[in-house]
């Protein structure tokens, strides 16, 4: 029974050493000083060969109550390859979200990043292994405005 | 180097049309470097050329932007631009060198100095390449470029680019030949 | 050696990898505005067009009441009782605090450099890295691409708070790297302090600003906080740096390329991998 756990375990960290993800991080992160005023930057893990990396990210967000979204341009390191920056291109009023996809060949990985005034709130990102839901994002919109609500 | 293409969108494109500052701005954002530096060191290293060379790109592209239609990357469209703006400037100019206005980097070690001197005779090298075949090398290392994306820029052959890019490579080993031993 | 023609390619192709991409100055895009804004591209006319004669009496105001001062004035600046910005060549500005005094060290393209004796100053840069720096009796603040505010009295006692960017801060070989949302104190006598994130817990401030408290720091320290531990690292005896280095590795499970054993014998290359890995977590 203990062998099997320990096979079991064994195979999920092998497992999850080769998934897909996406790492953000605050400007620092990124080493590269064109990207001092990024909102923030992001790396992928488990992607052999950054040639075969598509990414796509949106700004989704409510202001005054509607729902509003927006494709966002992506700058890619020139110092660093691998590594990914996201400037605010979204309006100060409202809440919102960025919504990265990223696709390796056959995987997918997706993460929700919400924002505020300071920045991205590291603590509230959401990672999949797959594209974010339009329920996640519309979760993650009702969250922080819960949080950003006048105390 | 290596570059990853950034796809400007079609969004971006039609709100430069309209007027809007801030899609202006994206837009100037996703280039801005990449026109700075082959302007730079197409000019020898002077700023002041490169800003001036820079400023005029991006304006005539949002003067003219009503006239792209999408039927070439955005990227050709932008990267002619740079290059007849470059010519241009070129002929109008009288050829200078400021010495004081080149690439500058505090050397502060033993290595850093080293490499900025391995950055001056690359730099130089490359100011030193005819036009023709200086503009070739710097569109392929800025921005990572097919030749046929190449040739649509230059308005020549793909084997004319191939040809230009071959004996510009050809001209920069010979110049460069003292950090042989160093490469190997 | 005469080289054949691919090995030639190569060999060409690697040296213009040394060519290092450039980025454009911020005078750049301020020039385009100036030129859209004077109506260089066709817009709606404006509803009412100033007369030459106001623009030239404007002109005057701005020389007479000139807040900007090249940067080139080699003598000292002293704020007395209000604010003064000052342009940095074309790589940002510097707004000095009233009862700042400071002095123009440097003003070359290669080498943008000024002396703080003591007030505050709020820099913002637009360079590449290591074009701008500021001299303090405490030590030197290198810009590395960003916006802070740097303060420092008389004796160079003073704090670096850094909102944009990050900063390097250097005395005698020693050097504290502030990232955006942190802060580092500076000494006359030791130089900079340890720096750590504005919203760490007060535990974690006492125990690293004042006399050193290793343990105290390990304990209250949060991913985040592994800025703090990684300086800490370099700071404490060779019996508390295992403790140090193996909170840094709880707080923020590092990757096998991480060398622990290099890392606690503060190999520059091993220091640097696990900074450049902990920055994630920053």
């Amino acid at each position: 029974m203990m062998r099997s756990i320990l096979a079991f375990l064994a195979f999920a960290a092998f497992a999850n050493a080769q998934a897909f993800s996406f790492r953000i991080g605050a400007p620092v992160a990124s080493q590269d000083f064109q990207f001092k005023s990024a909102a923030f930057v992001f790396r992928t893990e488990g992607c052999a060969g950054v040639e075969k990396l598509k990414i796509t990210a949106a700004a989704v967000g409510r202001v005054n109550g509607e729902r509003r979204s927006m494709d966002l341009h992506v700058a890619a390191s020139s110092s660093h390859p691998g590594v990914f920056a996201v400037a605010q291109q979204w309006p100060q009023e409202g809440n919102w979200v960025v919504s990265l996809k990223g696709e390796c060949g056959d995987k997918i990985a997706g993460a929700i990043v919400p924002l505020n005034r300071q920045g991205f709130i590291r603590e509230s990102a959401k990672f999949f292994s797959r594209a974010a839901k339009d329920s996640e994002i519309d979760a993650a919109l009702k969250d922080l405005a819960k949080k950003e609500e006048p105390k | 180097m290596t570059n990853h293409p950034v796809q400007v969108t079609t969004e971006i494109l039609a709100a430069c049309r309209t007027g809007d500052r801030d899609a202006f701005r994206s837009l100037y954002d996703t280039y801005k470097d990449r026109v700075y530096s082959i302007a730079l060191y197409f000019f020898h290293g002077d700023r002041a050329a490169a800003g001036d060379a820079s400023q005029q790109v991006f304006l005539k592209l949002l003067t003219q932007i009503g006239q792209f239609r999408g039927d070439a990357e955005f990227s050709t469209w932008l990267y002619r631009m740079v290059v007849n703006t470059c010519v241009d400037m070129t002929r109008r100019r009288k050829r200078t060198t400021d010495l004081s206005d080149t690439l500058p980097a505090p050397a502060r070690q033993h290595e850093e100095i080293e490499q900025r001197q391995v950055v001056d005779a690359v730099q130089a090298a490359v100011a030193e390449l005819p036009e023709k075949f200086r503009i070739a090398v710097l569109l392929r290392h800025f921005d990572d470029l097919s030749y046929e994306e190449m040739a649509a820029i230059l308005n020549c052959s793909a084997g004319t680019v191939a040809s230009r890019l071959s004996r510009g490579h050809r001209m920069l080993a010979v110049r460069l030949k003292k950090f042989q031993e160093r490469w190997k | 050696m005469e080289m054949t023609d691919p090995a030639a390619e190569r060999f060409a192709q690697s040296m213009l990898a040394e060519l290092p991409l450039v980025e454009a100055p911020e005078s750049v895009w301020r020039g385009i505005e100036a030129r859209l804004d004077a109506g260089e591209r066709p817009r709606p006319a404006p509803v009412f067009r100033w007369p030459r004669w106001a623009f030239a009496i404007a002109a005057i105001f701005a020389i007479v009441a000139a807040i900007f001062w090249r940067a080139s004035q080699r003598g000292w600046i002293d704020t007395g009782h209000s604010s003064q910005t000052i342009a940095i060549g074309q790589i940002g500005t510097v707004t000095i605090a009233p009862g700042t005094r400071l002095r123009v060290v440097a003003d070359r393209p290669e080498e943008h450099r000024l002396a703080l004796q003591h007030g505050e100053i709020h820099a913002r840069i637009t360079a590449p890295p290591r074009l701008f720096f500021v001299d303090t009796a405490s030590g030197t603040a290198i810009d590395l691409g960003c916006e802070y505010t740097l303060t420092a009295d008389d004796r160079g006692a003073g704090e670096l708070h850094v909102t944009r960017g990050w900063v390097a801060f250097v005395w005698q070989g020693r050097e504290s790297l502030t990232p955006a949302g942190a802060m580092v104190r500076t000494r006359p006598v030791s130089g900079p302090g340890i720096p750590y994130f504005e919203d760490a817990s007060s535990e974690l401030k006492r125990a690293v600003d004042g006399r050193l408290d290793v343990n105290a720091a390990l304990g209250a320290a949060r991913p985040r906080d592994t800025l703090t531990l990684w300086h800490l690292l370099q700071r404490v005896s060779d019996t508390d740096r295992a403790p140090v280095y193996d909170r840094i590795a709880t707080l923020a499970p590092l990757p096998a390329s991480i060398d622990r054993e290099k890392v606690l014998r503060l190999d520059p290359e091993a220091l640097k991998l696990l900074k450049e890995e902990l920055a994630w977590t920053w």
